[in-house]
């Protein structure tokens, strides 16, 4: 075998190794400041002895269980929600134009920042949100704004209305996609006509015969979520309950406290965190085994249809609802960022005024120029590492281990709220004072993944041949990477890049920890503003928040036409 | 169902694509009859039984009616229409038993009957014993009867070939034709078989069509 030394075939050669060691030791430093701490162990405050006061103290807060409770539910029955949607109109639109529609109509609510989507949800769900103002007093008779605790009810249902419209994309486009893979859409395709000519009804021959073949590949996006959102913070904050609040917002909450022997006892709570994660987990693979073992008999009892037309009579509602109620949300935004006086139950402004565009445009630029640098300057890093690891790969002739690639996940498989107070103490610990690194650090941790995942399947279906002829000709590894390799990729560096940027600009806890109130973002800047400042402000920032993502995914799209389009 | 009411009528049936005329085909096909639709690739072949199952794509359109037993059925939904399809990829449920897969196609009924019908229909194959085996582990021959198994015994009234026996190889292809020509002779189907083999067009002993030239010989 050739080796060939030189610089480039070297950092490849490293990358997958800087790569691994970039993200699990932020992960494995953070889990470690919060086991040690959690147990009472925090030097820092003069806590030296090893014992289990965290615990004690943290079972003994007032609404402690109300807490695991509220974060279970709302996790689990959002989840629930979204996957049963997501079946419906899978189902019911399956191998229709109606789909491809949808999709369209819902993958720009997958880059909205969940603080921005929150926000906007809660705007449109309070007692003076445009629903009860499109609705009275015709339909409602209130003529003043109802006393009902909407958003932040106790139980959680804005929470679970939150997570659930925003996991609905992301599984409906996880499922999209493993459903346009060639071999599998050919066999869903072949199986579905099977059971249509064998006599099925429609959505009964989806459920029957597509979906027991599609959930495998919906599976690991579903435990995803349900670890994400078990662990959220921007939802539950914006539109949960505050007394108590679900176990995430509360820990962020202790950890943040003036008084920081609460440190011990949020520690203690980011490990339980983890044990609720992983309950939420254990649960659904349990629902996932009963429903396996009730529904198995019935694929085969021969019926033919379960009140299919029900079904979809049911999907056509559902699915206006939730297109109606986002572009009621978005319109609503846009209402409030220009509204003077609004007077209930009017569904319109009495005045419109650019005033608070002007007053927040005033006090943004930093914000948003801090923003757009943190967010390019993970992107870039990320970017960099994963075109190189996926070289690696193609240099080596192997796809990457198991491990390594489950490795790259790790940042969004563990809470995100047990690993990141524990960077913040290891890095006082150190001494590190690099405010803007240890943010882009924190965003490359969650960045990462998904510019990977979004770059390795257009990376390994490269056609190899180019590059041996590019080889025979002479040309070095490098040149073949940079001259014939990447212009091929650029649409989908393109898009890595977009949604890299977007996945950065939507960060709210490791801007907020790690920059420690040095760097603000506009997700941190709309959150803080959401919890009480005027809502006409906070819709500005919400706008500019869907704004900044949707430009970067504008420019992947415009980039490819305008410079790469052939010539003739 | 008396088999005699299985005749299928195509009348004046014109397909489109994209506006341009792609075939023409008016033809009957009595019970127990197999006729042979053969012609080149992109001749429309497949377009046919998708049309006859009522699962047209929609990049096509068509004209004509489809009587089955006199009924006009054009307009009826492919899952009512009672027309099963048998691909040249057996399509066996992978989440299903080789049993499960047959009983996938049968009518709801006692599942003990259910049980010694697909037990016996097995045999009648030499697939006895094979019930709980997974798809996956039988030999494409295997899987290509199973797939006719679970299309026979869903009781249709017409059966669509769609190339069949195209992946068997040479011996297989010529015993499972037999197996399938002779279940539907006796169960009085009425057949369309989609082909570019002209063996299959002369072991079907029956009209054949050809899209390139759609007349009966």
């Amino acid at each position: 075998m050739i080796v060939d030394t030189s610089l480039f075939t070297r950092w490849v050669k490293f990358s997958p190794s800087i790569l691994i060691t970039l993200l699990i030791m932020p992960v494995v430093a953070g889990l470690l400041g919060v086991i040690l701490p959690a147990f009472g162990w925090l030097p820092a405050l003069g806590e030296d002895t090893v014992d289990l006061r965290g615990f004690e103290a943290l079972f003994a807060t007032p609404g402690f269980v109300k807490m695991l409770a509220l974060s279970f539910s709302t996790s689990f029955v959002s989840t629930f929600f979204a996957v049963l949607l997501s079946i419906l109109i899978l189902g019911n639109y399956f191998n229709s134009k109606l789909l491809g529609h949808i999709q369209t109509l819902l993958g720009p609510i997958l880059v909205i920042p969940h603080a921005a989507a929150a926000i906007a949800i809660g705007f449109l769900i309070a007692p003076s949100g445009l629903i009860m103002r499109l609705f009275s007093p015709w339909l409602s008779g209130a003529e003043l704004p109802p006393d009902i605790l909407l958003p932040n009810d106790p139980y959680g249902f804005s929470i679970i209305l939150g997570l659930t419209l925003k996991e609905l994309p992301f599984i409906l486009l996880m499922a999209m996609a493993a459903m346009q893979q060639k071999e599998i859409k050919q066999a869903i395709e072949g199986q579905y006509k099977v059971a249509l000519s064998l006599g099925y009804h429609p959505f009964t021959s989806f459920c029957k015969a597509v979906l027991p073949m599609l959930y495998p590949f919906i599976r690991l996006p579903i435990y995803a979520i349900l670890a994400y959102s078990s662990a959220s913070i921007e939802i539950p904050l914006i539109l949960g309950p505050n007394t108590p609040p679900t176990l995430a917002v509360a820990i962020m909450q202790w950890f943040n406290d003036v008084d920081l022997h609460l440190r011990i006892q949020a520690s203690a709570g980011a490990l339980v965190q983890i044990m609720l994660t992983l309950c939420v987990l254990f649960t659904w693979w349990l629902l996932e085994q009963c429903v396996k073992r009730v529904c198995l008999s019935s694929l085969i009892n021969g019926r033919r249809t379960y009140a299919d037309v029900t079904w979809k009579f049911l999907t056509h509602c559902i699915t206006l609802v939730v297109l109606f109620a986002i572009v009621l949300a978005l319109i609503g935004l846009v209402l409030w960022s220009f509204a003077g006086y609004w007077s209930f139950p009017k569904a319109y402004p009495d005045q419109l005024v650019t005033q608070h565009w002007q007053s927040a445009l005033q006090q943004l630029p930093e914000t948003i120029s801090d923003t757009i640098l943190v967010a390019l300057a993970a992107t870039g890093v990320a970017l960099f590492l994963a075109l190189f690891t996926l070289e690696a790969e193609q240099q080596r002739r192997t796809q990457l281990s198991s491990f390594t690639s489950l490795m790259i996940y790790l940042p969004l498989l563990v809470p995100s709220i047990a690993f990141l107070f524990g960077i913040v103490w290891v890095k006082e610990i150190i001494g590190i004072n690099a405010v803007f690194s240890m943010v882009v650090v924190g965003h490359l941790l969650f960045v990462m993944p998904y510019v990977f995942l979004s770059l390795a399947t257009s990376y390994r279906k490269l056609d190899l041949r180019y590059a041996k002829v590019a080889a025979s000709l002479g040309r070095s590894p490098w040149s073949v990477f940079y001259s014939v390799k990447l212009p091929q990729l650029m649409p989908p560096i393109l898009f890595s890049s977009a949604l890299g940027l977007a996945i950065s600009f939507s960060q709210y806890l490791p801007t907020l920890l790690l920059g420690g109130g040095r760097i603000n973002t506009l997700t941190t800047e709309a959150v803080a503003i959401a919890s009480g400042a005027s809502r006409r402000i906070s819709a500005v920032y919400v706008i500019l928040q869907i704004l900044l993502p949707a430009f970067g995914f504008i420019l992947a799209w415009l980039i490819p036409k305008l410079f790469f389009r052939p010539r003739y | 169902m008396d088999p005699a009411n299985n005749m299928l009528s195509i009348q004046n049936l014109c397909i489109y694509k994209n506006e341009s005329r792609l075939f023409t085909l008016d033809t009957n096909v009595l019970a127990g009859e197999i006729l042979t639709i053969m012609g080149p690739s992109g001749s429309g072949k497949s377009t046919l039984l998708s049309w006859l199952s009522g699962m047209l794509d929609p990049a096509f359109t068509a004209e004509g009616k489809l009587l089955l037993g006199g009924q006009d059925i054009s307009q009826t939904a492919s899952h009512l229409r009672r027309i099963a399809l048998l691909f040249q990829d057996p399509l066996l449920f992978n989440h299903l038993t080789v049993a499960g897969n047959i009983e996938f196609g049968m009518q709801a009924s006692q599942s003990s009957s259910k049980k010694q019908r697909i037990s016996k229909a097995l045999a009648s194959v030499d697939l006895s014993g094979m019930e709980t085996r997974a798809p996956k582990s039988l030999s494409g021959g295997q899987q290509a009867r199973v797939a006719l198994l679970r299309v026979l015994l869903n009781e249709p009234r017409v059966i669509l070939l769609d190339e069949p026996f195209s992946k068997l190889d040479s011996q297989l292809r010529q015993a499972t034709r037999e197996l399938v020509f002779e279940q539907i002779r006796q169960r009085g189907l009425t057949a369309i078989l989609v082909t570019h083999d002209q063996s299959d067009a002369d072991a079907a002993a029956g009209k054949v069509i050809n899209l390139s030239n759609p007349r009966s010989t």
